[in-house]
């Protein structure tokens, strides 16, 4: 098979076939993932894992006076969960883009497979 | 109090006739992956989180506020900042392993059919030691609506979640729970805002942000006392048993009752032993030098909730009602967002009932604070309607995540334990139906008798151990099997059994002991995540490191969990490995 009717192997063949270069295609997306997802875990862990030592550190945020309420109390009663959504938001528009970048590139034709490489 | 009844009538009504809606629609459609095409992220994010939202928060998050301060609200922040991990780490990845439950996915991913029947054992008792609570919740508060004894409430609602399960309205469960969590919030929300309408803001402020303890309302404090309290005195002060006068000097303690207790309006109002009597800015105190708020707790607490949410099973079998990898994303941050909604709402309770409902301080049931409040809070029929709606919520409670555990009980022991101990691990499907109705009903009984004679067990502390336990197996089994390519049976199996060994021993030796949770020592026996999690995560990693036998070839495992969907891979996947279809299982 040779000349213009042979079809160019794209990674998703690779993929399909469990070859060792569809093995490395795999690797990159998970590291990727995973590198996403950790970096997430930092900044959330980063933002509500510092809430208890601030609370701790600073003792003066008992002192102020919002509607009646300690600051202390409404921080960790109110703004944590506005965060928890903003972070899931943000991490899931980018986990969705690292996928369909894996797809683009997986599924690349001749003419499209330059902008990968 | 008839009220009460009719208001949880209604919603028992309402969700069995939503469930035999989604029973009726799911049989038009031919399997269960066409019926989880038809749940959206909404109503599926709905469910998980009705589902989710069980008595351990619609009545012990506020509860603990009031027990242990403002340390409690750190609770449902472990508890939603879970499912951040989940979304994270776990919920694309397992919905394209297309694995039923926990046990699918260790049996697939370590391609070992002895992991299936170590993760099943694992699945039966986290989600039994989550049911007892459950039962314990449904016995408390159908007791406090009815006024009859406790054993009914818990053996009606026992029979009505197995009947309802055994009888095969798992298809429609998604409508039905999704539906309770509408009802939880508006149940939770309405009467919080009203009350807080209706004081015109919180009253009282020295008892709770001051120097004050909680003291008797105005009018004074009558407390029918059914049984023997032993109460400590923090305060000297007066009062009276059935119109006996007698006095107490401060930090006594003493056995009061069966009979009336009475103090006079500005009483200081003693507690029941276990419970510490703080003043206000110590009970206010989020953080703190010692006690249950002393930030080693805190950090132990955030993180033995955030990992257990990651390993409860009747949660993450749910993710399968997704059609994709990315709309299980997405649901999952549609639950961070409804789980937020819900969580502003308890703090109000705990609070109003420090200076509302003191008598609980002397009975110690401060687990029943959010439906005794509202009549406390406003006597009258405008109290007696709000109390009604608070006892409706607490019945879809519990009723929703009853069922829930009770489906990932029977889908295990039936499909799981049964299908592999009888030889027929690929049974016809009418022996399926009936294998599960048995294993719905049987798997009922043990946690209802536990529940029955654990009376007097604080609710909360299963709930802890299940989270202890999920945290200390099937979180470090999820994250190394789906990140890691070096996991091995062995290794999986040690770290599970070291991880479960540590936490069981930690929570039982802490009882054994009689350890409580305010000091550093006492909290991890009682809250052993901290110390367990790692164990069981080194463990792991450890022993399959040194597994003679290497680790299975991964290579179709790892695709079928990270590769996009829309290339094709997955349909070759999925009829290679021949899935099971038509497994009873918690979704539709």
């Amino acid at each position: 098979m040779s000349g213009d009717g042979a079809r160019r192997r794209i990674p998703r063949d690779e993929l399909a076939e469990a070859t060792a270069l569809g093995d490395v295609y795999l690797r990159r997306l998970r590291r990727a993932q995973l590198g996403l997802s950790l970096l997430a875990l930092v900044a959330f862990g980063g933002l509500i894992g510092a809430l208890p030592l601030v609370l701790f550190l600073v003792p003066g945020l008992r002192e102020i006076d919002v509607l009646g309420v300690p600051l202390s109390i409404l921080l960790i009663v109110v703004p944590p969960y506005p965060l928890f959504v903003t972070m899931g938001w943000l991490y899931q528009r980018r986990a969705d883009a690292l996928d369909a970048a894996f797809r683009d590139l997986a599924s690349a034709r001749e003419d499209r497979e330059d902008r990968f490489r | 109090m008839t009220l009460s009844i009719i208001a949880v009538s209604i919603v028992a009504t309402a969700a069995i006739g939503i469930g035999s809606w989604g029973v009726r629609l799911a049989r038009t459609t031919s399997d269960l992956f066409v019926a989880s095409r038809a749940v959206t992220p909404w109503w599926n994010a709905a469910a998980i989180s009705g589902e989710y939202l069980s008595a351990a928060s619609f009545l012990g998050v506020a509860g603990l506020l009031m027990k242990l301060g403002a340390a409690a609200l750190w609770l449902p922040i472990g508890f939603t900042g879970g499912y951040l991990a989940l979304l994270l780490f776990v919920a694309a990845p397992l919905r394209r392993m297309g694995a039923y439950t926990i046990a699918d996915f260790a049996e697939a991913r370590l391609g070992s059919p002895g992991m299936r029947l170590v993760a099943a054992a694992t699945t039966l008792l986290i989600a039994g030691f989550y049911l007892v609570p459950q039962l314990k919740g449904a016995g408390i508060a159908v007791g406090e609506i009815t006024g009859g004894p406790y054993a009914v409430g818990v053996v009606a609602v026992a029979v009505i979640v197995a009947l309802s399960v055994g009888l095969g309205g798992m298809r429609g469960i998604t409508y039905v729970q999704a539906f309770q969590y509408w009802v939880k919030v508006f149940a939770i929300a309405l009467p919080a805002c009203i009350l807080l309408i209706h004081l015109g803001g919180l009253p009282a402020k020295s008892a709770l942000f001051g120097r004050d303890l909680p003291t008797a309302p105005a009018g004074g404090l009558v407390v029918e006392l059914e049984r023997e309290h032993e109460v400590r005195f923090p305060r000297a002060a007066a009062y009276t048993v059935d119109g006996v006068p007698a006095r107490a000097e401060r930090g006594e303690t003493r056995s009061i009752g069966p009979g009336t207790l009475e103090l006079e309006e500005g009483t200081t109002v003693p507690v029941a032993t276990g419970i510490d009597a703080e003043p206000g800015d110590d009970w206010s105190r989020p953080v703190a030098e010692d006690g249950p708020a002393s930030p080693l707790l805190v950090y132990s607490l955030l993180v033995a909730t955030f990992l257990g949410t990651m390993g409860l099973p009747h949660i993450l079998v749910r993710f399968y009602t997704n059609p994709d990898g990315p709309a299980a994303r997405r649901t999952t941050v549609r639950v961070l967002g409804l789980l937020g909604v819900f969580y502003l709402f308890p703090v109000v309770y705990g609070m109003l009932g420090r200076v509302m409902t003191p008598e609980l301080y002397v009975t110690g049931e401060t687990d029943t604070v959010v439906l005794r409040l509202p009549v406390a809070a406003w006597p009258g029929l405008g109290g007696e309607i709000l109390a009604a709606v608070t006892a409706a919520g607490a019945f879809a409670a519990f009723m929703s995540t009853a069922s829930g555990l009770l489906v990932s009980v029977a889908g295990t022991l039936s499909f799981d334990v049964w299908g592999r101990l009888s030889g027929r691990p690929r049974p016809r499907r009418a022996d399926r139906r009936r294998w599960f109705r048995i294993a719905a009903v049987a798997g009922m009984i043990v946690p209802a008798a536990i529940a029955l004679v654990s009376r007097d067990l604080d609710i909360s502390l299963l709930v802890g151990w299940a989270f202890a336990l999920a945290a200390s197996t099937f979180c470090p089994l999820l994250l190394l099997g789906i990140w890691w390519t070096g996991l091995t049976t062995r290794g999986a199996v040690a770290g599970m059994a070291g991880g479960a060994t540590s936490a069981t021993g930690g929570i039982l030796l802490g009882l054994a002991i009689g350890a409580d949770d305010t000091d550093v020592a006492g909290a991890l026996l009682t809250q052993p995540a901290l110390v367990s999690v790692p164990l069981a995560f080194a463990t792991m990693v450890a022993v399959s490191r040194l597994d003679l036998r290497g680790t299975q070839p991964t290579e179709g495992q790892l695709l079928s969990l990270h590769a996009p969907e829309g290339l094709g891979l997955r349909a070759r996947q999925a009829a290679a490995s021949a899935e099971p279809v038509e497994l009873p299982r918690s979704g539709p």
